[in-house]
């Protein structure tokens, strides 16, 4: 193939160059492999000969579904090697194992039990590599009752017990469209690799198992519910424009500028300590209602909750102001007040912020395939001396076969030829 | 896979030290991971200036104090804690001095912060190269946002998360807590792992500039590429997919939800055998993915009045109907967990939306052991957040409740920093550890 070896970029200089990654996982660890990859991993993506279903997880590039279209397998493979390895054939189970000798990390998204019974459970592979980190990720964990039910990303969502915070009484929860599961679950898991990384270092090269729910994951995202349910046995409200305050409606801390929406803080905004600072600017621009008087300040400034029809009004305050303002500019003159505004931004705004602009914090990746180059997200974290480093495009099926099997495990063409004609690759 | 081992383990992080400045839940949580595989993290706080979640509810009793929040004790289980007053004379050499006895130093500070008091990365590495860094405010180091208060709520929506929350055509609700607080951390922890097994291998240390923003944006899924590449904007759908049909949250009799979602043309037929094939399901237009995609609004009608049926309120059981002669087959209905291990039964990934209080009891959530119930000197016996993952060999421990404010104090300025008894009783009475 022309294209072979144009990815992924080389990255010697990564705190993880040198270490190698196989990557077997679905949507709960393709993120987690590609971080790896971004730190110096060689990141080895194993497909089936038909590809990886998640190549067919919309959206995709110009609405044309095909296997190197989609913007998700974009989004989560980029970097990549991707070799076919056919693991419901003996002689494909048997070429993973030489990787698996050659490899730091597996991560592993099938069913709890599936990879035991093709032979490659963890017990087997550690035999063969006492090294491996092997990282399963389901949607429960390895073992307990609800071990082998479905799971997709709003299902963790609500057995996790984060979207129940969500959302408002009347309509009930709601979900980010945007899956935060699959987000937290490969983030999440991503912390348990580098911990067995590091522990093999300290423990004699020795390997271990690493097994990780996205249900737990998502009860990690919680914030300070589930101590309140501990202390005071209260269950949160869902507090839809306004915050959760024990079970409570507190502060609202949305407001509509007259392009788009605003969060302004209960702290920093019109209600509590920060609220002189706010009263001064309603005040210079002849806005404030009458919450300037001496009175209005010592109840906006102190920490006691206001009377329903005083909240009403300081909020029809606030937001009149906003709403003849745009949200860029409420924001900065808020920030200047020393209030932790900050603007709702969508994808696109995001992509023309002036702040990450600054930071350089874009990409241009090359698609050399289409002919094109897209901006893809920057560095998540900036190492001095060890910096992240964006790899390249996601690979085509099998890109790297002759690459990985040749060069890495030394078959000769020969030899990938008959496994061509086996079927195998 | 989880039989104890034969061979002695030591925990990973065991001799790390850690000065942990970072507040609030990000920089908290990082240091969490690190306590948790055994390295010594001292937080270090001032009394003058208590950490803002301290005074952050739920308080044990009600009773508002610097140690009885439950939101700080959860950040910070397995950790030391010490109090130093930056603004007394010699609160910044102490400081340097204890940073000498450490490997990593963590903070979330407004960029310039550190450095006023001396504590920059280039001050604090002066004379050595092995000390490992990461400074975590909301925005990075650098860019004109760069001093910009706020926290993770937020922050939820500058990095997108309001706009992708919160029903089509309606105000960008967002996450109903603090939502990049619970994110980005874990991408922080990654950073700083791979920092140390660097210098482990190498006894390079380094700076890490971490913008909670940057990170946040890598959690958005397909949303920014599908607008570089497709120009689509993606914005929010309340509990729809554009990829499944159906796919939503539906309410029981009980009151509480149920989700479910039908991705495959398997779950599908799943779903109309978990209802019993009734007619709407047949219909030509329900046929395939793309069909059913546009026709969500009736498919959500039908499950929403189908799940009203069956299932029940095992408080408010419903009274027979008197018209139902003796021979009328009773309806069998389900409560709500018998609701969810039905559709599961036919394959359909299906869940409860789970309170914090149903956690408690989730019987997945009890069998993973996820919450540790740890005894702190104030507010007693607390659950506490473990994490999502078990690892075979090092399993993470939460060691010890959260530290009480200056609790350490003796050890660490005696036995760390180094101070002699009269200087530790001058200093004490000097305000030095305030």
């Amino acid at each position: 193939m022309a294209n072979e070896a144009s990815v992924p970029l080389p990255h010697v200089q990564g705190p993880l160059s040198g270490y190698r990654v196989l990557d077997l996982a679905d949507e709960k660890g393709q993120l987690c492999a590609r971080l790896l990859g971004e730190l110096g991993a060689d990141v080895i993506k194993v497909e089936a000969r038909e590809g990886d279903p998640t190549r067919h997880n919309g959206p995709f590039f110009r609405g044309d579904e095909g296997p190197d279209t989609s913007i998700y397998w974009w989004a989560m493979n980029a970097g990549k090697r991707s070799v076919t390895c056919e693991l419901r054939l003996e002689p494909g189970r048997e070429l993973f194992r030489e990787l698996v000798l050659k490899s730091d990390i597996l991560i592993e998204t099938a069913r709890p039990g599936h990879m035991a019974s093709l032979g490659l459970g963890y017990e087997s592979l550690a035999a063969l590599n006492p090294g491996l980190i092997m990282l399963s990720i389901t949607n429960f964990g390895q073992s307990g009752p609800y071990r082998d039910l479905e799971a997709t990303d709003i299902v963790a969502s609500a057995l996790g017990g984060h979207m129940y915070l969500n959302g408002d009484m009347e309509k009930g929860p709601v979900r980010t469209t945007a899956p935060q599961a699959y987000a937290q679950v490969n983030a999440q898991a991503g912390v348990g690799a580098m911990i067995a990384l590091y522990a093999r270092g300290v423990n004699d090269g020795r390997g271990q198992y690493v097994d990780v729910s996205m249900q737990e994951a998502m009860a990690n995202a919680m914030d300070n519910t589930q101590q309140t349910w501990d202390i005071r046995g209260i269950n949160p409200i869902r507090p839809g424009i306004r915050r959760n305050n024990a079970g409570q409606y507190g502060a609202r801390y949305l407001f509509e500028a007259s392009d788009g929406w605003l969060t302004a803080l209960q702290v920093g905004g019109l209600i509590g300590p920060g609220a002189d600072r706010i009263i001064d600017w309603l005040a210079e621009s002849g806005e404030a209602r009458g919450l300037d008087s001496p009175a209005w300040r010592a109840k906006l400034t102190s920490l006691q909750p206001l009377s329903d029809s005083d909240r009403d009004y300081v909020e029809e305050t606030l937001n009149a102001f906003c709403k003849t303002r745009k949200k860029d500019d409420l924001v900065r003159e808020a920030q200047a007040r020393a209030a932790g505004w900050a603007p709702v931004l969508s994808p696109h705004e995001i992509v023309e912020n002036g702040h990450l602009a600054d930071r350089e914090f874009w990409i241009r990746v090359q698609h050399e395939d289409l002919g094109e180059s897209f901006i893809y997200p920057g560095a998540p974290f900036r190492l001095e001396a060890t910096p992240w480093q964006q790899r390249g495009r996601a690979p085509h099926v099998g890109e790297h076969n002759h690459d990985v099997y040749g060069g890495l495990l030394g078959k000769d063409d020969a030899e990938l030829r008959r496994l061509r004609a086996r079927m195998v690759i | 896979m989880s039989e104890p081992d034969e061979m002695q383990w030591k925990k990973p992080f065991e001799g790390l030290r850690v000065a942990d400045f970072a507040w609030v839940g990000v920089g908290p949580t990082v240091s969490k991971y690190l306590a948790d595989q055994g390295a010594e993290v001292i937080r270090i706080e001032s009394s003058t200036y208590p950490e803002a979640l301290r005074r952050v509810p739920p308080f044990v009793n009600d009773q508002p104090g610097l140690d009885n929040s439950g939101y700080y004790a959860n950040f910070n289980s397995s950790k030391l804690g010490m109090t130093v007053n930056l603004k007394h004379p010699r609160g910044p050499e102490l400081v340097k001095r204890l940073i000498r006895e450490c490997d990593v130093v963590t903070e979330s500070f407004t960029p310039g912060t550190m450095a006023r008091f001396g504590l920059d990365y280039a001050s604090l590495s002066e004379g050595r190269d092995d000390l490992v860094m990461i400074s975590m405010p909301l925005y990075g180091q650098t860019g004109r946002w760069s001093s910009y208060m706020g926290y993770g709520h937020v922050l939820q929506a500058a990095a997108g998360y309001n706009h992708l929350t919160g029903w089509a055509d309606e105000p960008p609700i967002g996450t109903g807590i603090a939502y990049t607080d619970f994110l980005v951390p874990h991408f922080a922890a990654i950073a700083l792992i791979a920092a140390l097994d660097h210098r482990r291998r190498t006894g390079q240390g380094q700076f890490i500039d971490f913008g909670q923003m940057e990170a946040a944006v890598h959690g958005l899924g397909t949303a920014i590429l599908d607008w570089t590449a497709n120009g689509h904007e993606q914005t929010r759908m309340g509990n729809r997919d554009p990829e499944a049909a159906p796919h939503g949250c539906y309410r029981c009799k009980d009151g509480r939800y149920i989700v479910l979602a039908c991705f495959t043309e398997k779950q599908w037929d799943g779903f109309k055998a978990a209802l019993g094939r009734p007619d709407w399901c047949d219909l030509e237009r329900m046929r395939r993915r793309w069909q059913r995609l546009n026709e969500q609004k009736e498919i959500d009608r039908h499950i929403q009045a189908w799940i009203e049926d069956v299932t029940l309120d095992p408080a408010h059981p419903e009274p027979d109907d008197p018209d139902d002669s003796p021979d009328t087959p009773k309806v069998e209905r389900l409560t709500t967990e018998q609701l969810m291990m039905h559709f599961q039964k036919f394959g359909v990934p299906c869940g409860i939306v789970n309170s914090p209080e149903a956690m408690r009891s989730d019987p997945q959530i009890a069998h993973r052991q996820h919450y540790w119930m740890l005894e702190h000197p104030t507010m007693g016996l607390r659950s506490y957040d473990g994490p999502a993952f078990r690892l075979s060999g090092t399993p993470s421990e939460l060691t010890k409740a959260a530290p009480l404010l200056g609790g350490d104090n003796e050890y660490v300025y005696r036995e760390l920093v180094g101070l002699s008894e009269e200087e530790f009783v001058e200093l004490l009475a000097d305000g030095a550890f305030e």
